[in-house]
């Protein structure tokens, strides 16, 4: 125990802190300009000097440690005089022209002068000019208002490990400066945006449309963008969200914000949302209301159901919805329906990679909390660069990698190259060879325990081959592979962070079995990377069709019972169609109906124009959305919808922790809970609730893993899996392990076709986010430079032909492309690519579409290429 | 008194192993590389050696502190960055007599368990490097230095880096910034160099006279070594004067030598009979001095007593026909351009100081100027990151102390009274 005494006051101390730090304990503030919590310590701004005894000058408090029965005091006539000189010198170089800077109001600098400063100025020379730089299209740069305190180039290098900013020149001169000069070009996480004291550093999407004291409403929520689940802070003014601020040191982002989340909300605000019900009238969608829509449904419906049963209805829930409206829809498919048929968009991998590997390793497998990263010594990577498609997951595997823990990657991670990766990159699809040798040696160097036996079992059947034998196949030399496998095998808690790539495969399942074998094995940590808000929330209510909420197997009668007796509705036996099997059955006229919630099927998912002309063959498309989108505009109906920023509810994250989305902007229309709780009423089935808050109440007494949970828990503190109860933690009775059949060889002109992920673009809502949109303003197919070099492109625009069609797009040399592969994004309309894919191949296990089989042909355009 | 650290310096070549080896050269490497490392470390002590570089901290307490630090591998860096203006006393060792250094170097690390050496080159000593790396490379042939060297089981290895050519990295900790490659900033302190230097390492850093001092010191022991000069601080020294005196040059002189006696007993007096107007006695740093206190002793201990310090030994001379107005803002221009930017008080508050002398200079000052100056170069004192700043406001402040009437001659007549 320390005893020291500030003030006159004694304060203890467990461990030894800074001054600042005990200071604070204690109540008492100490004014800091470059001190922020967080970053690195750096004693700069000078104005926390204290008086400490025995010591001969003052001392800046944030940097001295305390000790045992060091007397400090914070206020005197003396410190007084050293910060008012500290903010006279600070002064000397700054404009003054608070009356027009956006910080204003909430400016660190300002606060102080006004507690400390002098009231006039005794500095008479000319004051340096440097022209506000505003060539970046996101964030604009003062340097005139710099006091130089370095917390963002700290936040950057230290925190975020983008390394974007630097201090340049010395003395009097030293300025932030990107490194490209002009643009941040950087990952524009905005951190520094946070960290920055004063308005040096601005936000170019609410820059001089208002001051801080004119928010009307700050209102905590969730992010709505990927499945890590960021808090932060919509601050509001006529119902338009001004910005979004993280709150520092809170939520599993403990402050930070990656692109997405910090610049990615104009599109709630976006012109072209719907407003008004449509019903297609000749040909042509036209505005109705609401009572004529819903009857109009309704009436459709119950047609459809009479005629041909409720399994000729499907539903696609939503992953970007809450749990509530979720829930809802599940309840609404089968209860009023009478059908199974209903899956969302995290089949596209996540919730078929999930069940499968609960199969094998049990129930809330995956569950683990991602700032539990940080205490990994060895983290694995697969299937995607987590820094793009999970951005602040991404920044904890760096964070783990500063602090001395290996990554391994399997395939390039682009944004894990500063920490010093262990890069494994197999011959394209190759990664199975490279998992089964791994698997083949840590199982030879840590034998098995014998916990489970039947995955052990499925284990010693998959392992029979020889280590290196196999390690041949993936096209990576022998050294790697047991390099690599050394570093697993020395590890203590070693993680394994699986993205979508390595499961959207025809034998996804097989890659997802080594990889949960080689967890098991080597007892290690399963994060599974979710890229949508609710991917969890729409497995965990049951949008599934094969699970009834909290997880429950539909095929077991007793569970299906309790779950009837729990809801008072009726539910289906048969297992429904999941949601790449729901297409061909549009097709061949077995579904008359479907049912889309928050999601664009059309456009989002693969095969091109099959989905396409199902979604024509049906009797009737009905779609809740906040956007007129691809799929919208084929539907019989269109039911505008509000987004998460708009209403109250719960979403999931992938570490299962549910938090509380809440209504920021006020705007006329319904939840999406609501409209199918009104519609249910017209289809004479009773399903009311007074709102989200009850929904959860019922969610509560229905799905066994969300028994007893209630907002107030929520709100008390963090909500994370298994919640209250117990989870059904089972283990593989069989192991299911299908092998692909043979895949197409790339080659001959031919390319296989992968999807891109990048960071500032995820689909529908990015797109109508302007920001984001200048930073990724068009599509793009991304090439190997040897490969772009081989069919003499450098740049310009390329046509990329399918057996589905083609698109022109502009070719962007890329050397974390593997060569024989192009990478296109899906979110740009018209240029997704998903449309160049025909019918893709179903994994049998996970049911997830598999992405390998789609080769493309690239041509430049003759004028356009450039030499 | 026998030259030690420049000896030999007027045979031309010096610089060769050969000549060095003949004057004994290598025979205290030798002798040390037999006794054990405390050992030496206590000699050191015993001896008194304070370090060259200008703040005088007992070098055997320093090597103790970093000796007793466990973590391993430890550093030994030579600072060469000689960069305080009117310094050049450790060049003519660089260039002339690098084998004492790389001696001096090698019996260090023995005595503090290091392998790894560094010579912190200041960037504009172009020559220097050319001839240290070829002296590390002769002293290598011979086995002296460089893996089990004389065959003592030991090893050695030393390299030249070269600064960029700022002066904050002769501060120890920017140094070791600037040394592993990123720009140079001071460090925050505590943890010392002797315990969490150079890539998280236990660092010594020493200047180059100071483990130039080492093979003399360990061929005559601590006894003889510490009858040379002030009793408080003794040894051989190098003062290096510049100005207005008939000899200037670098002298190797015993510590504790007058001010008085440099400049009139071995410089020659000032030059063309005109009298002695100001002294700055240890680099443009310390407090310069009026003509009527040059008789103090010139070493660590006693220059304090004195109004000023010993600094680096660089003393400047200056007759009466130099306008200290003109210099002072010299001094600070050099200090604004030099300051790193990291603390407030040195960024701003020294390039106001430079910016209100460059008015009174140039005929522009203001009744108050003088009191703005003091009390801005009093808000920089004792608030600064690291001894730059504050340097940058002692000049300020002793020149007003000792020369006010120069300054308010300034502003009154608006100009320069001195031509």
């Amino acid at each position: 125990m320390i005893k020291v005494t500030i003030n006159g006051r004694e304060v203890q101390l467990d461990k030894q802190v800074t001054i600042l730090e005990a200071a604070r304990r204690a109540g008492i503030k100490i004014p800091t300009l470059c001190h922020f919590e967080g970053l690195e310590m750096y004693g700069g701004c000078r104005l926390c000097l204290v008086e400490v005894e025995k010591m001969p000058r003052l001392q800046t408090s944030c940097t001295l440690m305390v000790t045992d029965g060091m007397v400090i005091t914070t206020e005197s006539e003396q410190i007084a005089a050293a910060r008012r000189g500290m903010l006279e010198f600070i002064l000397t170089n700054h404009p003054l022209d608070c009356p027009f800077c956006d910080k204003a109001g909430e400016c660190e600098l300002q606060d102080l002068v006004y507690l400390y400063g002098g009231t006039e100025g005794r500095f008479t020379e000319p004051k340096a000019k440097h022209p506000e730089s505003n060539v970046d299209p996101i964030l604009a740069r003062n340097i005139e208002r710099c006091i130089s305190c370095t917390r963002c180039v700290r936040m950057c290098d230290g925190v975020v490990g983008a390394s974007a900013i630097s201090m340049i020149n010395r003395g009097r001169h030293t300025v932030m400066e990107p490194f490209s000069g002009g643009k941040f070009d950087c990952e524009y996480c905005g951190n520094c945006l946070t960290v920055c004291p004063v308005g040096s550093i601005l936000s170019r999407l609410y820059k001089e449309t208002y001051r801080p004291w004119q928010v009307e409403r700050t209102v905590r929520t969730v992010c709505g963008h990927c499945g890590v689940g960021c808090s932060y802070d919509l601050q509001v003014r006529d119902e338009a969200i001004k910005r979004v601020i993280p709150r520092i040191g809170e939520g599993l982002n403990r402050g930070l914000l990656c692109a997405r989340g910090r610049f990615g909300y104009e599109f709630v605000g976006a012109k072209d949302r719907l407003k008004k019900p449509l019903v297609r009238r000749d040909g042509n969608l036209v505005e109705t209301t609401w009572d004529e829509a819903l009857g109009f449904i309704a009436a459709k419906l119950s047609e459809v159901i009479k005629t041909h049963g409720g399994e000729a209805v499907a539903g696609i829930a939503s992953v970007r919805c809450t749990n509530e409206d979720n829930y809802v829809f599940q309840k609404f498919m089968r209860g009023v329906v009478g059908t199974n048929n209903i899956d969302s968009a995290a089949r596209m991998g996540f919730s078929g990679a999930q069940a499968y590997l609960e199969s094998l390793r049990g129930q809330g497998v995956s569950a683990n909390v991602i700032a539990g990263l940080a205490k990994s010594d060895v983290i694995f990577v697969a299937g995607g660069d987590p820094t793009m498609v999970t951005p602040i997951l991404g920044l904890e595997i760096r964070g783990a990698a500063k602090k001395g823990a290996k990554i391994i990657s399997l395939d390039p991670a682009p944004g894990l190259e500063f920490f010093n990766p262990h890069k494994i990159v197999p011959s394209l699809f190759a990664e199975g060879a490279v998992l089964e040798s791994l698997l083949c040696r840590a199982v030879s160097a840590r034998g098995m325990t014998g916990e489970l036996p039947h995955l052990e079992e499925a284990i010693r059947a998959a392992v029979s081959a020889e280590c290196a034998g196999v390690a041949a196949q993936s096209g990576v030399p022998d050294a790697e592979i047991e390099k690599a496998s050394a570093t697993i095998s020395g590890s203590q808690s070693p993680a394994f962070v699986i993205g979508p790539d390595i499961v959207q495969r025809a034998d996804g399942n097989r890659n997802l079995f080594l990889l949960a074998a080689l967890s098991y094995v080597t007892g290690g940590r399963i994060f599974l990377l979710s890229g949508k808000a609710n991917e969890q929330g729409a497995v965990d209510m049951g949008c599934l069709p094969d699970t009834l909420p909290g997880g429950r197997p539909l095929a077991i009668d007793g569970f299906r019972k309790r779950h009837e007796d729990a809801c008072g509705m009726s539910v289906p036996a048969r297992e429904g169609l999941s949601l790449m099997e729901m297409f061909p059955a549009m097709a061949d006229g077995r579904i008359k109906a479907l049912y889309v919630i928050g999601e664009n099927p059309a456009f989002n998912l693969p095969g091109g124009n099959s989905i396409k002309s199902a979604l024509e063959k049906l009797d009737l498309l009905v779609v809740q959305d906040i956007f007129l989108t691809e799929t919208a505009k084929m539907a019989d109906i269109v039911l505008p919808a509000l987004s998460w920023a708009e209403k109250d509810g719960t979403f999931t994250n992938l570490e299962r922790r549910i938090q509380r989305v809440r209504r920021g902007v006020n705007r006329e229309g319904r939840e999406d809970w609501r409209i199918l709780c009104d519609l249910a009423g017209r289809m004479g089935a009773a399903m009311e609730y007074a709102s989200s808050e009850a929904v959860m109440s019922e969610i509560a007494r229905v799905s066994p893993v969300h028994r007893d949970l209630h907002y107030s828990d929520i709100e008390a503190g963090a909500m994370q899996w298994p919640y209250h109860g117990e989870p059904l933690r089972g283990e593989a009775s069989t192991v299911s392990l299908v092998t692909a059949s043979a895949r197409p060889t790339v080659g001959s002109g031919r390319f296989a076709l992968l999807v891109d992920r990048p960071l500032f673009q995820s689909g529908t809502l990015t797109r109508r986010s302007k920001a984001l949109l200048k930073l990724i303003p068009k599509a793009t197919v991304k090439m190997n430079p040897l490969d772009a070099a081989s069919l003499g492109i450098s740049g310009g625009i390329v046509r990329v032909s399918s057996d589905a069609g083609s698109v022109e797009l502009e070719a962007v040399i890329d050397s974390s492309v593997q060569m024989g592969a192009v990478k296109i994004s899906n979110h740009f309309e018209g240029a997704g690519v998903f449309g160049l894919m025909t019918k893709p191949p179903v994994d049998p296990v996970t049911k997830a579409p598999a992405f390998e089989g789609c080769l493309v042909a690239v041509e430049p355009l003759k004028g356009d290429a450039k030499s | 008194m026998e030259k030690v650290l420049l000896a030999n310096i007027d045979n031309p070549k010096s610089a060769e192993i050969g000549v060095y080896e003949a004057s004994g050269g290598y025979d205290s490497l030798r002798k040390s590389l037999e006794l054990a490392p405390d050992d030496i470390i206590e000699t050191v002590k015993k001896a008194n050696l304070r370090g060259r570089g200008g703040a005088g901290f007992p070098t055997g307490m320093k090597w103790m502190f970093a000796s007793k630090d466990p973590k391993f591998p430890k550093y030994l860096v030579c600072n060469a960055d000689e960069g305080e203006p009117g310094t050049f006393k450790d060049r003519p060792i660089l260039e002339k007599n690098p084998h004492i250094l790389i001696e001096g170097m090698a019996i260090s690390g023995h005595a503090l368990k290091a392998e790894f050496g560094y010579i912190y080159l200041r960037g504009e000593y172009p020559a220097a490097k050319g001839i240290l790396e070829e002296a590390i490379r002769q002293a290598e042939a011979k086995g002296y230095i460089g893996d089990n060297m004389m065959g003592s089981g030991r090893n050695f290895k030393l390299a030249v880096h070269q600064g960029a050519g700022a002066y904050i990295c002769g501060e120890e900790t920017a140094l070791i910034e600037s040394l592993e490659g990123k720009k140079g900033h001071p460090r925050i302190k505590p943890p010392f160099p002797v315990n969490v230097g150079a890539w998280g390492m236990p660092t010594i850093v020493n200047n180059v006279e100071t483990l130039s001092n080492m093979p003399f010191l360990m061929r005559v022991g601590p006894e003889a070594y510490a009858a040379i000069g002030s009793k408080e601080c003794p040894g051989p020294k190098l003062f290096c004067v510049s100005g207005h005196v008939n000899k200037p040059g670098v002298y190797e002189l015993p510590m504790g030598v007058t001010l008085r006696e440099i400049i009139y007993d071995h410089c020659g007096g000032i030059k063309n009979g005109k009298t002695l107007k100001a002294v700055i006695p240890g680099g443009i740093s310390t407090p310069v001095l009026p003509p009527d206190k040059i008789d103090c002793p010139m070493d660590f201990v006693n220059m304090p007593k004195h109004g000023s310090m010993l600094g680096s030994g660089a003393v400047i001379v200056m007759d009466e026909s130099v306008c200290l107005v003109k210099v002072c803002l010299r001094a600070l221009k050099f200090f604004e351009h030099e300051s790193c930017g990291k603390c407030t008080p040195c960024r701003d508050g020294v390039s106001w100081l430079r910016q209100v002398l460059a008015r009174i200079e140039g005929g522009e000052g203001r009744p108050g100027d003088i009191e703005l100056l003091s009390e801005v170069a009093g808000n920089i004192t004792g608030k600064t990151f690291c001894p730059l700043g504050d340097g940058a406001a002692s000049v300020v402040l002793n020149f007003i102390k000792h020369f006010r009437d120069e300054f308010d001659m300034h502003i009154a007549r608006k100009g320069c009274p001195i031509k």
